[in-house]
């Protein structure tokens, strides 16, 4: 290395004078950037909204709330929400419920845990829910559940498929048996909506696990996954604590589900709404044909 | 003023803008990649930071190293220099929003500039001659009307194209339809998009440039012009100023309309309107560089501007001191880009150690260069070494000067090309100043026909 003394300081006082007098000294904002919790390195916000949240250097997927996954796979202005008015109350009094709920819907901007509606994805009209991660990570309650049968009761009655997103911790505790019970409530609904015909596209992505994993995201006609999710009943650590094991890597994963046929395919978020038009299109009864799709 | 500048650069401009804050009174704090930690910017500066590995992705345009190092050293603005992130409107942007002054212009003027459509549309609001043409065009008779109205030879040029593809010359208004009907089948295969446009094509063309310096108090002006037609492959190798082919008419009418473009779209910092001119003395805009220029010396030889300390009093927010009416072109001035490269194995790069290096002096000679003797020039950046800057009364001393100067420059321990530019000065159709943008291509080498 050159010495670092090499050359002498010339002393010139600082020209014009004055110094610029500044509000505030140079700093990086913490919103500026978010650093990737799988490779570490930092990204600024700006490039991951760009790149669909996902981090351009290793591809992990952050997680995403539901209105920006609308925003992600439904044509622009066509999304029509529905029963955004329905929430939750503590029916069995479970101590502490009432603030959770009041807190989950000031942190997440949401009334509950799924957004349901119907969109255009493409010029296909379908019907969506959405789970919302930020609201009780998703955990399915009496208003998840019934919303979800109503959109699918909706899609059923309008001869619409469904495309869903998962993301769960599974039944809300909170809520016992009434929670459970919703298993059984929204399965029922994707039968019929199945059916009759109609096309449900599943898509679960981190984490989807508990009661929504026995229940309505393993029904789907086609059950795609973003990469590396968390997919699973009983959660990793539950599994290794009662068998006292370690699990190996990558167990419960997307990929891993993929490998042993729970899951048809893993599919990145960039390439999610061309996959997902492709798949409407595959699926669609030509105008003037039969059910059986012939002319 | 700032009392501390990063210089997100490395090579000669970093020397030159660590300069002119040493002058200043400015403390400077340079930047390096772990390739460059034996330059000279890294000992010139006042403090120096590694923002990373040799390869330019993860170093001189990793943006959050370099913006994490300004934050650390306290430095209140930055010089992108030219080049890596000098045009990058996203490094410009997160520069205001961590506070720091970003040397140049707004990151929305630097966007509006960089995209090719919009440069040409905002620039002839602004009242800039620009290439005659048309929009997309669908209809085959209406197109052959326009083509009609524009003159030939003409492009036709798809709106998706790139490399080559997609572009069609017509010579004659008889080959019109056909040639348009083949470009749009062409750009139909190739890009999957049909839509094609129309072009005047411009043979025998001179590139000049307009120097501009523009404050944050609505004051511009123009610093003359600079011929660079003498390009290999885009690369500019030779530049003079002033052009020996500018009218003092046309030169105050390019002056004129540059400076108008500057204040219509709110222009600050210094900025360079490049035109296409024609043998017959027309010009049009081809594009806007929103950052100092690899050439400026010789502008600032002819005016007596320094353009670095005022890029950078003008984003303290300082006022210009001078009008317009005080801009003098004295002399003439001509730059030499020095290029790590071999002539006769077809301009191939090379890098290798300095083992004698003899820099020409004497009056009005300048040579910006990273080089010193012992230094081991790495693999992984531009091959532009150095430029050699010599000013004159005349084009015809400055061309001798130059020439004397060259013969001077020893470099030893790398091929370069100072001798395809001793050349370049005695060519006589250089000499004449009759050269267009294709001299390297069609004209130089050739045997001389008397």
């Amino acid at each position: 290395m050159l010495n670092k003394g090499l050359f002498k300081k010339p002393k010139n006082e600082l020209e014009a004078q004055h110094r610029i007098k500044r509000k505030t000294d140079p700093a990086i904002p913490s919103e500026l950037c978010r650093s990737c919790p799988s490779c570490k390195q930092l990204s600024f916000t700006s490039d991951l909204e760009n790149n669909f949240h996902v981090c351009p250097k290793c591809g992990h997927h952050f997680r995403i709330n539901a209105r920006q996954r609308l925003n992600m796979i439904v044509d622009p202005d066509t999304f029509v929400e529905q029963h955004h008015e329905l929430s939750s109350s503590n029916r069995l009094e479970f101590p502490g419920y009432d603030e959770k709920l009041e807190q989950a819907t000031l942190f997440s901007h949401e009334n509950e845990g799924v957004i349901i509606g119907t969109g255009k994805i493409d010029n296909h009209k379908v019907a969506l829910f959405v789970m919302e991660a930020t609201f009780m990570m998703g955990s399915m309650g009496q208003v998840v559940g019934e919303k979800i049968t109503l959109i699918f009761e909706y899609a059923h009655k309008h001869h619409l498929p469904v495309i869903g997103y998962t993301v769960s911790g599974g039944a809300r505790m909170q809520e016992g048996m009434l929670a459970l019970m919703q298993m059984a409530k929204t399965s029922g609904a994707v039968k019929r909506h199945s059916d009759a015909g109609l096309l449900y596209l599943a898509i679960l992505t981190d984490p989807t696990t508990g009661g929504v994993t026995a229940s309505f995201a393993m029904e789907g006609d086609i059950i795609l996954a973003e990469p590396e999710a968390l997919i699973a009943f009983a959660g990793p650590r539950v599994i290794e604590q009662t068998i006292r094991q370690r699990l190996p890597k990558g167990f419960q994963r997307a990929e891993f589900l993929l490998e042993k046929g729970f899951v048809d395919a893993i599919v990145p978020r960039s390439i999610q709404k061309e996959t997902v038009k492709r798949l409407l299109t595959l699926h669609t009864i030509p105008k003037g044909g039969d059910q059986n799709g012939s002319i | 003023m700032f009392s501390k500048i990063l210089i997100a650069n490395r090579g000669e401009i970093a020397l030159r803008i660590i300069r002119a804050c040493k002058e200043m009174g400015v403390a400077t704090v340079a930047v390096f990649s772990t390739a460059d930690e034996n330059s000279l910017h890294v000992s010139l500066a006042d403090e120096s930071i590694c923002i990373g590995p040799a390869a330019v992705t993860d170093s001189y345009l990793n943006i959050s190293a370099i913006l994490s190092a300004a934050v650390l050293t306290g430095a209140e603005a930055i010089h992108p220099g030219y080049g890596l992130l000098s045009e990058n409107p996203k490094f410009a942007r997160l520069c205001a929003q961590c506070g720091i002054a970003f040397i140049g212009p707004t990151w929305e003027i630097i966007q509006k500039m960089g995209d090719k459509d919009q440069a040409r549309t905002t620039m002839a609001a602004a009242g800039v001659p620009i290439v005659p043409g048309t929009d997309i065009i669908n209809d085959p008779d209406e197109a052959h009307q326009k083509a009609d109205e524009i003159g030939y030879p003409l492009l036709v040029k798809a709106r998706s194209g790139g490399g080559g593809k997609g572009i069609r010359l017509v010579e004659r208004s008889e080959d019109f339809l056909n040639e348009y009907a083949l470009a749009r089948q062409e750009a139909q295969n190739a890009f999957n998009d049909d839509g094609v446009y129309l072009e005047k094509f411009l043979t025998r063309v001179k590139h000049i440039e307009i120097q501009l310096l523009c404050d944050q108090h609505q004051h511009v002006v123009a610093l003359g012009e600079r011929e660079c037609s003498i390009q290999r492959k885009n690369q500019k190798l030779l530049e003079e100023s002033p052009s020996p082919s500018l009218t003092p008419k046309i030169r105050q009418a390019m002056m004129e309309v540059s400076r108008q473009a500057a204040l219509a779209i709110g222009y600050e910092n210094a900025g360079t309107i490049e035109f296409l001119m024609d043998a017959q003395g027309h010009f049009y805009f081809m594009e806007m560089n929103t950052r100092l220029q690899v050439e400026h010396p010789i502008t600032e030889m002819v005016t007596g501007v320094d353009i670095v300390k005022w890029q950078i009093r003008i984003a303290a927010g300082l006022p210009l001191t001078f009008g317009q009416e005080d801009v003098h072109i004295q002399g003439h001035a001509i730059e030499c880009r020095i290029n790590a490269e071999n002539p006769l194995l077809d301009f191939r790069p090379n890098c290798g150690t300095i083992s004698f290096l003899h820099v020409p002096g004497g009056p009005w000679v300048r040579f910006d260069t990273l080089l010193y003797q012992g230094y081991s020039i790495p693999p992984y950046y531009d091959s532009m070494v150095g430029k050699l800057i010599v000013h004159s009364k005349t084009r015809e001393l400055t061309i001798r000067k130059m020439k004397a100067a060259l013969c001077e420059l020893v470099i030893e321990g790398i091929d370069h090309t100072s001798q395809v530019q001793l050349d370049i000065l005695s060519h006589p159709l250089f000499i004449a100043g009759d050269y267009f943008t294709d001299f390297m291509e069609n004209e130089f080498g050739k045997p001389l026909s008397e």
